[in-house]
């Protein structure tokens, strides 16, 4: 279809986690996540110290809707996007970058980190990231999501609304 | 298209409510989500004006349960309906899976559904999407307005060559909400098997 999946597992999933670890370890930020544009979550990463995070889920939609406004932003200045957003209020902050066309980096730190810090660690996560996520994008068709699935759900889709 | 993660082993499906400004898109999500037991969806993400009009989307992750060890879950967005807000209206169709387009009833209300019909259609092309290659289901809301139009004379309308299913509804008091996203539910899947 016309744009690509990323199907995130085995080995690139381990490594990604490795890289959200350390950038989490090296930065001192609280969470760390790898999402695609949708506000899908790929991979998440939470530093054991920090407090149990929001709705990732909700935090991932919103993330991604506004990375997309910002894009649409730029585009009417003239520029393809705008690499990084950078969101500070008194206690935490969050930093977001893109990864390569399909996917977002977002880490959620509070006030006892410097911004450069994450920056700087921000960057170096999203390179590693970059070939990941790239090696992870396939073609929606390859999914493997046979008829025996399609009957699967839409029993459940009975059992959850009513037939 | 839909996201796979294997190594959460979810797989997930967007599905956006398109129509015309107050035609009950909200409302729709809003049953859904006082229906569903809580075991199954997460928090309902609403970004509204205070008169409570979308102003950007409404979201709502719905998890289906297990089949074949794969976690399957729905993500259910909203657009906003009103016509001035057509740059963020476009952003939310970002890798849709399946849409259900929320008609309004009321007669004076019939034109709005074909702009907003003919909207969808511009915003699908702008991302290379032939509104003939993905899931749509069309919903008749708000059959209990009065003077409420025929559902045929609202087809005709938005949908001439009667290319698409019509589900009639009252979002207000649940009468067809998952009779609709049941519908559109299964023709995403059917699609991502036929896909493969």
């Amino acid at each position: 279809m016309v744009e690509p999946a990323i199907a995130l597992y085995g080995a690139a999933y381990e490594k990604s986690m490795a890289v959200l670890d350390e950038l989490l370890r090296e930065s001192g930020a609280r969470y760390a996540l790898l999402l695609d544009r949708k506000g899908f979550v790929l991979a998440h990463k939470e530093a054991l110290w920090a407090p149990r995070p929001p709705s990732l889920d909700s935090l991932a939609t919103l993330v991604a809707g506004n990375a997309a406004a910002t894009q649409a932003l730029a585009k009417m200045l003239g520029e393809p996007r705008f690499n990084e957003l950078l969101h500070q209020g008194s206690t935490h902050g969050m930093y977001a970058e893109e990864v390569g066309e399909l996917a977002l980096l977002v880490v959620i730190f509070d006030s006892s980190v410097p911004v450069g810090r994450i920056k700087l660690y921000g960057k170096r996560a999203v390179s590693a990231l970059e070939g990941l996520t790239k090696d992870a994008a396939i073609s929606p068709a390859k999914m493997g999501i046979d008829t025996e699935y399609r009957d699967g759900a839409s029993a459940l889709l009975d059992e959850l609304f009513g037939n | 298209m839909s996201t796979i993660n294997f190594a959460a082993r979810e797989i997930n499906f967007k599905i956006v409510y398109y129509g015309p400004g107050m035609s009950g898109k909200t409302t729709n999500l809003k049953w859904v989500f006082q229906q569903v037991p809580q075991d199954r969806k997460g928090e309902m993400v609403s970004l509204a004006t205070e008169d409570e009009r979308t102003l950007f989307f409404d979201f709502l992750p719905v998890d289906l349960g297990e089949v074949k060890g794969f976690k399957t879950r729905f993500h259910l967005y909203t657009v906003p309906g009103q016509v001035f807000y057509n740059a963020s209206r476009k952003l939310i169709l970002r890798g849709v899976d399946g849409v259900v387009f929320v008609a309004d009833s009321a007669p004076n209300r019939l034109r709005a559904n074909a702009e907003s019909m003919r909207n969808l259609r511009e915003n699908l092309s702008e991302y290379g999407i032939k509104a003939e290659e993905i899931p749509l289901v069309l919903q008749a809301n708000k059959r209990d307005v009065e003077d409420a139009l025929p559902v045929e004379m609202i087809q005709a309308v938005i949908d001439p060559e009667g290319r698409y299913a019509m589900h009639e509804a009252i979002a207000t008091n649940g009468m067809g909400v998952f009779e609709t996203l049941k519908a559109v539910s299964r023709g995403v899947l059917s699609r991502v098997v036929a896909a493969t």
